[in-house]
């Protein structure tokens, strides 16, 4: 019963405006001091452990920060330049390369809203003066943008891992085949709307334009593969060289050096619009690192780190207080004495996650429902790696549904709409997002072929 | 001693914002060098630096402890503004006041826990009381003994010993030093919080927060936007 | 229930295969039969309330009674238990046992009182054995591999007495890092070996029985005088009576967890008296580093036992 109190006050708190973070983090508070014997000290404990004590979490900064070199460094632009030479001459063709574009840099990115940002800034535009409507443009990159969180790297996935213990290289993996499948989902989707509607298809810009804009966009493709590679190695050639969170780290290395010495779009050696040679100017060496660029690329990516981790820090003072009060456990067991079967429980954590993915933020709803659903999804047989892309794909949902849809609000600043026209603009793909969470919910094997043809079967030790 | 709030503009609030910005970029940038290092160390030389993955650990948990504070300072906390927004103004400006409250109620709260938990470490006492300190305790054992568990000692630290150790030296950095940051970065976010609401009562700020995590850039987007129309 | 004393034993292993898991939901099944009404114990598994790190912490504070933290984890609180760390200290694990019940070995279990803590029993794990993504016969065969080891001094330098390179790694990361080869071997007990699945990852686990893991049940000093003293002797009798079983039963528990791999399809490489001997010659040099830590007496006492086994 008290449980049930403690979840209306971090509801109350959030509908009244208070930050996500203190909501969690109050409401934990009040209810430990008042239920338990466990002293705030253990609060504090939790606070300063949160990020001390999860090594898996430690890749949400890198991954921010690699994603934050490759939008400030120029690599978006080039990566739409490739997909409009690949895809822009068929039906629809700028609304497909938007979409195509979202999942190359959703393959550098850990996040949807950053994928928005950075796709939907170039695209959205370009697609309103080539005579889409807005609201079809938006629709698209809204869609498409939370595809940053399905396609690995995603610091969803990473969340989820951390909350259960997962490995994070297996949810990378898992979330491949998916991500593919989405993307083809809605690009199809786009090209028989496109037939229909008669949308504008643009010129064939030949095959000298593909590998050119190939040619420039190759140094931002290739963090793809360096993580990829990177994380599990070429059979027979190289065995995996970093773990996920490290990957990581070498990813942002990498962005910045391929913005500030390659592309030249950051740093020292960038000169208004010209190219400075890194022969003529050898100290960049060194001063990029100072750089003020540099300086300003590290400090934003800190500042949505903080964001993100005092929401997911509060969310583990929660879950905390939860397992505190044994909560788990009590739930795991009033369903399995219900006697759910495994199809009826996984449409309770899809409704679940659909209800709370409009209030919260994805990676807290995530550190505070995963720990209650995953013991009895064991218990029930369903693959934890299946249970954990069922939570992104659920959250995908929850970025583009109001009240809280993180991806509407970028969506509706990028565009310059108001919400409720991104609102209505993003419900045909929505549709289409949902039948895609039933196939993923009733066919496991999307998820799970990929990382168990590779690595093997998920092991469960505890 | 008084620090000053932010009101633009101020030579002191401006070098305030320097100081925490380059801070939190610093931060970051050092956590990525060494991870990266150890990398490189591992699988070109072999090798690896013992405390790599425990300083990182420690400095991701500075980042984000030091930089809570400031997002209070600058408003960039996330929350949920659909119902406030349905509201008249005067409905806003009490879920503001109310908001306000939370918060200093969270930061107060926090501040005591941060204390009680830090203190034993630096040879201090905790305070009594459950909810609210109710003056020292006295007698808690001390935990200054306790050590991280690879990081080096730090030469100009050896002080600490006589200080808070009765003389017995450190083989590793101890605990009071990374876990100081739990005490101080309390403390800030209950000075933000505090000149937050200020500011909320006089009227200068709607809210505590703000409703998506790219705002920013959203606004820098939408102001390009305008002038290119 | 109400008016029961909750006693909350937070550990990170499973309830029902790992050995520890094992004694802390014996030792709660006994507590809450017998001493029902008074004291009521509550198991926090999998590291789900705290990990190893923070829950001496946690202890000390006040907001968990026990745990059974690895015998590593005490360093900073007293360095005489790195004696169970140090390669080739012990012959067996009746040698261990017998060290640890001998006055030497109880008197240990008091060496943290001063700093908080009060050790209740050791709850053994097992024997350690390297496994690699190679073969290790000679102690050779381990130079300038990768090999991740617990945050110790001990351990530490027990691989760079072989050459090898230690890397930190949280727990959790070891089985996908080995699979993908991100490092090639770890140190761990047939348990540990066979419930991670590690052997699946390796080429083959080589039997050298180098070193301990064993546990050490601890609870807040302070607390623990704070109890009434028929309520401390009957907890007492019980973690004995419990330690006792399961310190028992850990041989037999080993050898399922070593046919389990062998079952598995996993890879054992025996070896025999010189081969072994060519490891110890290695490794043992390390207990010159860590004498002064341990105590030479402590030493000569556990030698004299091994003598004996
Ligand atoms: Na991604
Ligand atoms: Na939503």
């Amino acid at each position: 019963m008290e449980v049930i109190l403690l979840f209306v006050m971090v509801l109350g708190l959030l509908l009244i405006g208070v930050p996500i973070a203190v909501s969690l983090g109050l409401s934990s508070m009040i209810f430990l001091l008042a239920f338990s014997d466990t002293s705030l000290a253990s609060v504090a404990q939790s606070l300063y452990q949160a990020m001390a004590g999860h090594y898996t979490l430690l890749a949400i900064p890198f991954f921010i920060l690699a994603s934050s070199f490759m939008s400030t460094g120029g690599v978006a632009t080039r990566i739409v330049r490739f997909s409009i030479a690949c895809v822009g001459h068929m039906h629809g063709g700028l609304a497909i390369a938007g979409v195509f574009a979202c999942m190359i840099f959703a393959a550098l990115s850990g996040s949807s809203p950053a994928t928005v940002v950075a796709i939907g800034t170039i695209v959205i535009a370009a697609m309103k003066k080539v005579g889409y409507s807005k609201d079809f443009a938006a629709g698209v990159i809204c869609n498409a943008g939370t595809l940053g969180i399905l396609i690995p790297p995603s610091i969803v996935m990473v969340v989820y891992a951390s909350a259960t213990d997962v490995s994070v290289g297996r949810m990378f993996l898992a979330g491949v085949i998916p991500g593919l499948l989405a993307g083809t989902m809605l690009m199809l989707a786009i090209y028989i709307i496109a037939r229909i509607k008669k949308l504008p298809k643009g010129e064939w810009a030949g095959w000298g334009e593909i590998w050119n804009s190939f040619k420039d966009a190759f140094w931002g493709l290739m963090l793809i593969v360096i993580i990829m590679v990177g994380i599990y190695g070429i059979p027979g050639i190289t065995g995996a060289i970093f773990t996920p969170t490290e990957a990581a780290a070498v990813a942002s290395v990498y962005a910045f050096f391929v913005a500030s010495f390659i592309y030249r779009d950051m740093g020292p050696l960038r000169n208004s619009d010209e190219r400075i040679s890194l022969l003529r100017k050898p100290q960049a060496v060194v001063t990029a690192f100072f750089h003020k660029d540099t300086r300003a690329t590290l400090f934003d990516a800190g500042k949505l780190t903080i964001m993100l981790m005092f929401i997911i820090a509060n969310a583990l003072i929660l879950k905390h207080v939860l397992t505190d009060e044994q909560i788990p456990q009590q739930i795991a067991n009033a369903m399995l004495s219900a006697g759910f079967g495994k199809i009826m429980f996984l449409v309770m954590v899809n409704v679940i996650l659909l209800i709370g993915g409009q209030f919260m933020e994805p990676s807290g709803l995530i550190v505070i429902v995963a720990p209650l659903v995953f013991p009895i999804a064991i218990e029930l047989g369903v693959d934890p790696i299946h249970l954990g892309i069922i939570m992104v794909v659920n959250m995908e949902i929850g970025m583009i549904t109001p009240p809280v849809g993180l991806n509407l609000f970028v969506t509706s600043g990028v565009a310059g709409m108001p919400m409720m026209a991104v609102v209505r603009a993003a419900a045909p793909f929505l549709a289409i997002l949902f039948v895609f969470l039933i196939l993923i919910t009733y066919v496991p094997i999307i998820s799970t072929y990929l990382p168990t043809s590779l690595m093997g079967p998920e092991i469960i030790t505890n | 001693m008084s620090l000053p709030d932010d009101s633009q503009g101020t030579a002191l609030g401006r070098f305030f914002d320097s100081v925490e910005e380059n801070l939190i970029a610093a931060i970051l940038g050092v956590m990525t060098l060494i991870t990266f290092a150890n990398v490189v160390l591992r699988y070109v030389f072999n090798e690896s630096l013992i405390w790599g993955l425990e300083v990182v650990l420690i400095l991701f948990a500075w980042l984000v402890m030091l930089g809570i504070s400031y997002g209070f300072k600058k408003t960039t906390h996330l929350g949920v503004d659909a119902v406030t927004n349905l509201l008249p103004s005067r409905g806003q400006r009490v879920a503001a006041l109310l908001s306000a409250a939370a918060c200093f109620a969270y930061a107060a709260l926090l501040m005591k826990g941060a204390w009680d938990y830090w203190a034993p470490f630096a040879a201090l006492q905790p305070t009594e009381g459950r909810w609210f300190p109710l003056g020292f305790t006295e007698n808690t054992r001390d935990r200054a003994f306790y050590m991280t568990d690879q990081v080096p000692m730090l030469g100009i630290l050896r002080w600490l010993e006589d200080a808070i150790n009765y003389g017995d030296s450190y083989d590793k950095l101890p605990r009071v030093v990374p876990y100081f940051i739990i005490p101080f970065g309390s403390a800030l976010i209950l000075l933000r919080v505090v000149q937050a609401s200020i500011r909320i009562i006089k009227g200068e700020q709607a809210s505590l927060i703000v409703s998506h995590e790219a705002e920013e850039d959203v606004e820098r987007v939408a102001a390009q936007n305008a002038q290119e129309e | 229930d109400d008016g029961e004393m909750v006693i909350k034993f937070s550990h990170v292993t499973n309830t029902d295969k790992h050995p520890k898991g094992i004694a802390a939901s014996l030792f709660m099944e006994r507590v809450n039969a017998e001493m029902d009404g008074k004291v009521c114990v509550e198991v926090y598994p999998n590291s789900t309330l705290y990990n190893d790190d923070q829950v001496l912490e946690a202890m000390l504070q006040g907001d968990v009674q026990m745990a059974a933290p690895s015998l590593s984890k005490f360093e900073t609180f007293t360095k005489i238990y790195r004696i169970f760390d140090l390669p080739f200290m012990f012959k067996n694990m009746d040698a261990v046992e017998e060290f640890q019940q001998s006055e030497v070995g109880q008197d240990m279990k008091e060496a943290m009182v001063r700093r908080g803590l009060l050790g209740l029993g050791f709850w053994h794990n097992g024997l350690k054995q390297f496994s690699a993504n190679k073969p290790l016969v000679a102690p050779t065969d381990a130079a300038g591999l990768k090999f991740r080891v617990q945050p110790s001094d001990v351990l530490v330098a027990q691989m760079e007495a072989l050459d090898a390179s230690p890397q930190p790694m949280s727990f959790s990361e070891v089985y996908g890092a080995l699979q993908t080869g991100v490092v090639d071997g770890q140190e761990n007990t047939w348990s540990n070996i066979y419930g991670q699945k590690f052997f699946e990852v390796q080429d083959g686990i080589t039997e050298t029985n180098h070193g301990l893991l064993d546990y050490m049940v601890v609870t807040s000093v302070d607390w623990w005088e704070g109890l009434d003293a028929d309520i401390r002797e009957q907890l007492s009798t019980i973690m004995s009576e419990v330690t006792t079983e399961r310190n028992a039963a850990i041989a037999e528990v080993d050898m399922e967890n070593r046919q389990a791999v062998l079952d598995a399809g996993g890879v054992i490489r025996e070896l025999d008296a010189e081969q072994r001997q060519a490891w110890v010659d290695v490794m043992k040099p390390v207990w010159a580093q860590f004498e002064g830590d341990v105590g030479a007496d402590n030493i000569a006492a556990a030698q004299e036992i091994n003598a004996k086994h």
